[in-house]
C-alpha cells in the first residue's frame, strides 16, 4: 500500500495555480523529498496531502484512505514550516499537549519525552519558556512534537530551515534511522544537496512535477553532478 | 531635523494605509461609533418605564372639583410624565405587586378609595389629618430607575398640587400629599457599586474573554500551531471546547476576585446564590470565546485583530444597560440591544445579585446566553473544520 498517493491533484488561488496535475505515489518505509525553490507549490501540496487544503481539483489518499479522514491523523507526524510551538509555555508543555492530542500514556511520555529532548538537543532547556529559545532551537522543539508519538508517516515541511550545518546533518541522520525503522517520512526542502539522503526525489517548479527518481538515477539521467544542476537543465528544458 | 527625512516617515506611514484600508476604515469609523453610541446613551433619559397603576380613589361626590374623572387621584396619574413612564391600569393591588416581583414592571402605584377625602382635610389642615398617601411598590434594584419613577411621581402630585390651587385660589398649608415607598428588591440604601458591581463582573468576563480569544486564535493561525492541531487526531470541537473550559476556569476566577473586592471594599449587598451568578459568568465566557474565535478568522494579524475590540466593547457597554438602564436608550437602537449577549447577562446578574432570584426566574436569560453559546461556539466549531 502506498502511504501517500495523490491523482492528478490541482489547487488554484483565484487565476493563481500553485498545484498543477500532481501525480504522486509515496511507498510505505520510503524517503521521499519533495524538491523545489520557494513558492513552487510544495507547502501547498503538503497541505493538500495533509487534509488543510481542499484541492481544486483530484484526490489525496494517505495510509490508503482519502484525505481528509481522521482515522489515518494518529499515524501522521507534521511539521509546519512555521515554528509552530506555543511559545509562551514551557519545552515540557509543548511536549505534554501533544503527548494528550495523541492518547501516550504518562509512562511512555516521560521515556519519549527524555529521547526527543536527548535527540534535539534541548534536555537543559526543559523548563525553560519556549520565548526565551533562539529560533533553531524553536525549530528543534517543533520536530520534537512531531515526533513524540513516533508516527507511521511523518510529513516536514521545510525542517532544516534555520537549523545549523551541525544539526542539520545530525537530523539527517534520526531520519535515515526512521526510514530504516520502516517509517515513511516525507520532506520538503530547497536545500538540493540534502536530496541525497531521500530514495526518491519529486523537482517541482511552478505547482508541476517535472522530474522523479533516485537522486543518483537522476543525476546519471541528465549528465549531472547534483540535483540543483538537474533541477536547472529541466527547468530550462520546460521553458523551452 | 531635516524636514525631508522627517516627512519621509509620515509619507510611509500615510502611504501604508492604502495597502491596508480595514485600519483606514477603522481609524474614520471608530469615532464615529463612539460618537453615537456614546450620544445616544448618556444623551439618553430613562423612557418607557412600565409602571402599574392601580387608583381606588373614589373622589369626594359632594365637591364637583373632586369628583367624577376629577378625583386627586386621577389629576395625578394626568399629571404623570408619559415619556418617562408606560402606565398600564389595574384593580388588584396584589397583582400589581406581583408584576413588579416578577420584573413586568419596575413600579406599582396605588391611591386608596379615601385619597380624595384625605387630600381635601390635610390641604385644610384639619385636626388630626394625615396627608394623602401615594403608596409606591418599586423595584429598587435599578437605583436610576426607582429615582426617575420617585421624581415622576413627586412631580405628578405637586403639578396637581399647583393646579387645584389655582382652581380654587387657595393655597395649601402644607403638601397634603406624601409617598409611601416600599422596596420589592435593593432599597432606598441600594448604591449604585450595588447597581453596577453585577455589570463589572459581566463586561469583565466579556472583555477578557474576547480580547484574549481574538489574540490567542491569531496567534494560533500566524504561528502554524492550529495547522498542526488540525493534523493532530484533536478535533475542532475539542479545540473550541478545550480552550472553553480554561477560559471558564480564568472567568469563575477573575468574577471570585471582583466579587470579594467589591464585597470587603465597598461592602456591596448580594442576596441571591452566587453559584447561580457564576453559571451565568461561565455562559457568558462561552458565548464570547465563540465570537472571539468567529472574529480571529477575518483577523490577519494582532493589528487587526485589536480593531475588533472595540467593535465588540462599545455596543456591549453602552446597549446592555451597563450604566443606564436599557429603558433609557433610543427606541430606535432598543431592538440591537437584543443582540448584545451582554444585555443578557448583565440583567441575569443583576436579577441574582439584587433581587436573589434563582434559575426559576432567570432562566429566560439563561436559555438565550447557552441559544448564543451554541451558536458562538458551534459556528467556532465548522470555522475551523472549514478547509480553504
Amino acid at each position: 500500500m502506498a502511504a501517500i498517493e495523490t491523482g492528478r491533484l490541482v489547487k488554484k488561488f483565484g487565476k493563481f495555480t500553485a498545484v498543477d496535475n500532481l501525480d504522486l505515489k509515496i511507498e510505505e518505509g520510503e524517503t521521499y523529498g519533495l524538491l523545489g525553490p520557494n513558492g513552487s507549490g510544495k507547502t501547498t501540496a503538503i497541505k493538500m496531502i495533509c487534509g488543510l487544503l481542499r484541492p481544486t481539483f483530484g484526490s489525496v489518499k494517505v495510509l490508503g484512505r482519502a484525505m481528509p479522514s481522521g482515522e489515518v491523523l494518529s499515524s501522521i507526524g507534521y511539521m509546519p514550516q512555521d515554528v509552530a510551538v506555543y511559545i509562551d509555555n514551557t519545552v515540557h508543555e509543548n511536549l505534554e499537549l501533544f503527548a494528550s492530542l495523541y492518547g501516550m500514556t504518562p509512562a511512555r511520555f516521560r521515556e519519549r519525552e527524555r529521547e526527543m529532548l536527548d535527540f534535539v538537543d534541548l534536555a537543559g532547556w526543559r523548563d525553560d519558556l519556549a520565548s526565551t529559545l533562539s529560533g533553531g532551537m524553536r525549530h528543534r522543539l517543533s520536530l520534537a512534537c512531531a515526533l513524540l508519538h513516533e508516527p507511521r508517516l511523518l510529513i516536514l515541511d521545510e525542517p532544516t530551515v534555520g537549523v545549523d550545518p551541525e544539526l542539520r546533518a545530525s537530523f539527517w541522520e534520526y531520519f535515515d534511522k526512521l526510514g530504516e525503522k520502516g517509517i515513511t517520512v516525507v520532506i520538503t526542502t530547497h536545500y538540493m544537496d540534502e536530496a541525497g539522503h531521500c530514495q526518491k526525489v519529486g523537482l517541482l517548479r511552478q505547482g508541476r512535477l517535472i522530474a522523479e527518481g533516485d537522486p543518483e538515477e537522476l543525476m546519471k539521467k541528465h549528465g549531472k553532478r547534483s540535483l540543483e544542476d538537474v533541477f536547472l537543465e529541466v527547468a530550462r528544458r520546460g521553458a523551452e | 531635523m531635516n524636514a525631508r527625512r522627517m516627512l519621509g516617515f509620515t509619507r510611509r506611514m500615510l502611504l501604508q494605509f492604502r495597502h491596508d484600508r480595514r485600519t483606514l476604515g477603522f481609524v474614520i469609523g471608530m469615532p464615529l461609533l463612539m460618537m453615537l453610541a456614546f450620544g445616544y446613551t448618556f444623551g439618553g433619559e430613562v423612557s418607557h418605564v412600565k409602571v402599574d397603576i392601580v387608583n381606588l380613589d373614589s373622589g369626594i361626590p359632594s365637591v364637583p372639583m373632586f369628583s367624577g374623572n376629577r378625583t386627586v387621584g386621577n389629576r395625578v396619574i394626568d399629571k404623570l410624565n408619559r415619556d418617562t413612564l408606560e402606565l398600564t391600569a389595574s384593580t388588584d393591588w396584589e397583582a400589581s405587586k406581583g408584576k413588579v416581583d416578577r420584573n413586568e414592571a419596575w413600579a406599582a402605584i396605588r391611591f386608596q378609595p379615601d385619597f380624595s377625602q384625605d387630600f381635601l382635610l390635610s390641604a385644610n389642615a384639619t385636626p388630626g389629618a394625615l396627608p394623602a398617601r401615594i403608596e409606591i411598590y418599586i423595584d429598587g434594584s435599578s437605583p436610576n430607575i426607582a429615582q426617575t419613577v420617585l421624581k415622576v411621581v413627586t412631580n405628578a402630585y405637586l403639578a396637581a398640587i399647583n393646579k387645584i390651587t389655582e382652581e380654587t385660589g387657595q393655597s395649601a398649608r402644607k403638601i397634603p400629599i406624601e409617598p409611601d415607598i416600599s422596596y420589592a428588591y435593593g432599597g432606598g440604601d441600594t448604591k449604585f457599586i450595588d447597581y453596577f458591581a453585577p455589570a463589572i463582573m459581566s463586561m469583565a468576563i466579556m472583555m477578557v474573554t474576547t480580547m484574549l480569544t481574538i489574540i490567542l486564535f491569531v496567534y494560533e493561525r500566524r504561528s502554524g500551531t492550529l495547522q498542526r492541531l488540525l493534523v493532530s487526531p484533536a478535533t475542532a470541537s475539542e479545540i473550541v471546547f478545550g480552550y472553553a473550559l480554561a477560559f471558564a476556569v480564568l472567568g469563575l476566577l477573575q468574577s471570585l476576585v471582583i466579587l470579594f473586592a467589591a464585597m470587603l471594599i465597598f461592602n456591596i449587598t448580594v442576596v441571591g446564590n452566587i453559584a447561580v451568578a457564576l453559571l451565568v459568568i461561565l455562559l457568558l465566557a462561552f458565548v464570547h470565546q465563540g465570537l472571539g474565535i468567529l472574529l480571529s478568522a477575518s483577523a490577519k494579524n494582532e493589528l487587526q485583530a485589536i480593531q475588533f475590540i472595540p467593535l465588540v466593547l462599545f455596543p456591549s457597554i453602552l446597549l446592555a444597560g451597563m450604566f443606564w438602564p436599557v429603558e433609557s436608550i433610543p427606541q430606535f437602537l432598543q431592538p440591537v440591544s437584543y443582540c448584545v449577549p451582554l444585555r443578557y447577562g448583565i440583567d441575569a446578574m443583576r436579577s441574582v445579585m439584587l433581587r436573589g432570584w434563582g434559575l426559576e426566574h432567570i432562566w429566560p436569560q439563561v436559555l438565550v446566553l447557552v441559544l448564543m453559546a451554541c451558536l458562538t461556539l458551534g459556528g467556532a466549531v465548522l470555522q475551523l473544520r472549514r478547509r480553504k
